[in-house]
C-alpha cells in the first residue's frame, strides 16, 4: 500500500510544530519584487484537423494581443499535426500544466488560457489543517516574549 | 519582442498579424524547425529559444537596450567550448558587487554580530545555493545555455551554474545600468529573502558565553529564576524561566525541565544581543527608506 507522502511545504510546518521551535520563514514572492510564476505559454495546433478551429480562430484574433499584454511570458505558437489542440503551461518552479482544448469554443478558450497564466505552478495539494503558517499554530503557541507583563525583581518586591 | 521563426510552406498555414514595437515575446514555428523540444516520459522540455530571454527580462522588470545581454548572461563558458559570448567576466564584477551590497546590508543589520559570524551569514543565506535558489526562482534554469560535466548526470553543477549566472545578471545591471541600480535589485530579490542568524551562531554552551558577555559588559552574574510553571511532577512540565543581571531580564525561555528551561533562556539573551537586528536601515548609497513611523517624516 502506498503510503501518502505529506507535500514539502506541508512537512515543514508539520516538523516545525513538533519541534516547538519558530523555524525560518519561507522566502515568499511578491516580498520585495514578485516574479510572475508562469515563464511560458505553447499553443499546439493542427492546421488540418477540424478540432483545432477554433483554437486557430483564437490564435489569428488574440495570440498577438495577450503576447503584448504579457511580456513577462514567452508565448509560443506552433503546429502539432494530427493532434488536438493544447495549451502548454511552463512555470518557474519547473512544473508544467496542460489543457487540451479541443471541446472548447473560440470565447471559453480565453478563460482556459487565464487560468493557466494565472497558476502559481505549484502542484494541488491536499491541506488538512485550516491555516497553513509559518508559525506553529494560529495564534502562535503561548509565548512569554509577547506577554503584557514585564518581568522584573524590583516590581515583584513593591507588590503586597 | 516579437520574432518569427522561418516556416516551412503549408497550405493552410496560420498567419498573425506583425506586432509593432511591442514588448511581445512570440515566436511561431514549424513542427520541425522549432526549438527542441525533447520528450521525455510526460514532460516536455525544451532548449531556450529566441525569445526566452526577452520574456526573461520582462519578468525581471529589467530593459538592457541590447537583446544579447541576457543571453550573455544565461551562458555558461562551458557551452559551445566557450566559442560563443559568456557570463564569465560580468559574473566576475557582478559577484563583487553583489557580495558589497550584502556585505554592506548585513554589516547596518547585524551591529553586534562578529565578522566571523556575518561571513558565515553572508555564505549560507547569500551564497551559490541561495542564489541559485533566486535564480530558479526567477526561472533560469529553463534559460541557462551549458554542458553539463556528466551525460549520466545531467543536473550536477547546475546549482553552481544557476548560482553564477545570477551573479552575472547583477554584474550586467552594475555595468549598464550603474550601481544605484544593481543595488535596487539586489536589494528586491535578493535582500528580501529571509536570513536566519541562528542557525549559523553556534551556541554549544550558552550560559559560559553569557557569563563571558555580561562580565565583558560589565553586568551582574546572570542568574536564573522561574517566572511561570505548571504540571510539575507530570509527564508534561512547563518551565518558564528568566535569565536576570541583577533586576533587569535579558533573556526568557520555556523548557519541560528546568535545565532546559535556563538552557534556552540563556541563549535567548546571547541572540538577543548579538542577533539584535536594526530594521529599516540606511546604506550608504541607498536611497533612504523613508518608513510610516520615522519620526523625521514631515507631515
Amino acid at each position: 500500500m502506498a503510503t501518502y507522502r505529506l507535500p514539502r511545504v506541508l512537512n515543514e510546518v508539520i516538523r516545525s510544530h513538533q519541534d516547538r521551535f519558530i523555524r525560518p520563514v519561507q522566502p515568499k514572492n511578491g516580498v520585495g519584487a514578485f516574479v510572475f510564476p508562469c515563464r511560458k505559454l505553447v499553443f499546439n495546433y493542427c492546421e488540418r484537423s477540424g478540432s483545432s478551429k477554433s483554437m486557430m480562430e483564437y490564435l489569428q484574433k488574440e495570440a498577438t494581443r495577450f503576447a503584448t499584454e504579457n511580456p513577462q511570458i514567452e508565448v509560443i505558437v506552433q503546429p502539432r499535426p494530427s493532434k488536438h489542440p493544447i495549451v502548454r503551461a511552463f512555470y518557474a518552479n519547473g512544473e508544467q500544466k496542460t489543457k487540451c482544448v479541443r471541446r472548447c469554443s473560440v470565447s471559453e478558450i480565453p478563460e482556459v488560457v487565464k487560468s493557466l497564466r494565472d497558476h502559481s505552478g505549484h502542484k494541488l495539494q491536499r491541506w488538512n489543517r485550516y491555516v497553513i503558517s509559518d508559525t506553529p499554530s494560529v495564534r502562535g503557541i503561548y509565548s512569554p516574549f509577547h506577554d503584557k507583563a514585564v518581568y522584573s525583581i524590583s516590581d515583584l518586591k513593591t507588590k503586597k | 519582442m516579437f520574432s518569427t521563426v522561418t516556416r516551412a510552406s503549408s497550405k493552410a498555414g496560420l498567419k498573425l498579424g506583425a506586432v509593432s514595437g511591442s514588448r511581445a515575446a512570440l515566436s511561431i514555428g514549424t513542427a520541425r524547425k522549432m526549438a527542441k523540444e525533447v520528450p521525455s516520459g510526460r514532460r516536455v522540455v525544451a532548449e531556450p529559444g529566441s525569445t526566452t530571454y526577452a520574456a526573461l527580462e520582462a519578468r525581471l522588470n529589467l530593459s538592457f537596450g541590447d537583446r544579447a545581454v541576457m543571453e550573455q548572461v544565461c551562458t555558461h563558458k562551458s557551452y559551445a567550448q566557450g566559442r560563443v559570448e559568456h557570463n564569465e567576466r560580468m559574473e566576475w564584477i557582478g559577484k563583487r558587487a553583489l557580495n558589497l551590497f550584502v556585505g554592506e546590508h548585513l554589516l547596518a543589520t547585524y551591529p553586534n554580530l562578529s565578522t566571523e559570524a556575518l561571513q558565515d551569514v553572508q555564505h549560507s543565506s547569500f551564497g551559490m545555493s541561495s542564489l541559485a535558489e533566486v535564480g530558479r526562482h526567477f526561472g533560469m534554469q529553463a534559460a541557462m545555455r551549458w554542458e553539463p560535466v556528466s551525460r549520466e548526470a545531467p543536473a550536477v553543477g547546475l546549482t553552481k551554474v544557476l548560482g553564477k549566472a545570477v551573479q552575472a545578471l547583477v554584474g550586467a545591471i552594475y555595468q549598464r545600468q550603474g550601481e544605484a541600480a544593481a543595488r535596487q535589485f539586489v536589494k528586491q530579490h535578493v535582500l528580501s529573502r529571509p536570513v536566519d542568524v541562528e542557525a549559523v551562531m553556534q551556541i554549544k554552551n550558552p550560559k559560559v558565553m553569557l557569563v563571558a558577555l555580561t562580565r565583558q559588559k560589565g553586568l551582574e552574574y546572570p542568574v536564573a529564576r522561574i517566572l511561570k510553571e505548571t504540571g510539575r511532577f507530570t509527564s508534561s512540565p512547563v518551565f518558564i524561566v528568566g535569565v536576570f543581571c541583577g533586576t533587569k531580564m535579558v533573556g526568557m525561555g520555556f523548557g519541560s525541565s528546568l535545565k532546559m528551561a535556563e538552557h534556552r533562556a540563556a541563549k535567548d539573551a546571547l541572540l538577543k544581543y548579538y542577533a539584535k537586528e536594526i530594521k529599516d536601515i540606511g546604506v550608504t548609497g541607498d536611497e533612504p527608506d523613508v518608513s510610516l513611523f520615522a519620526q523625521d517624516v514631515a507631515v
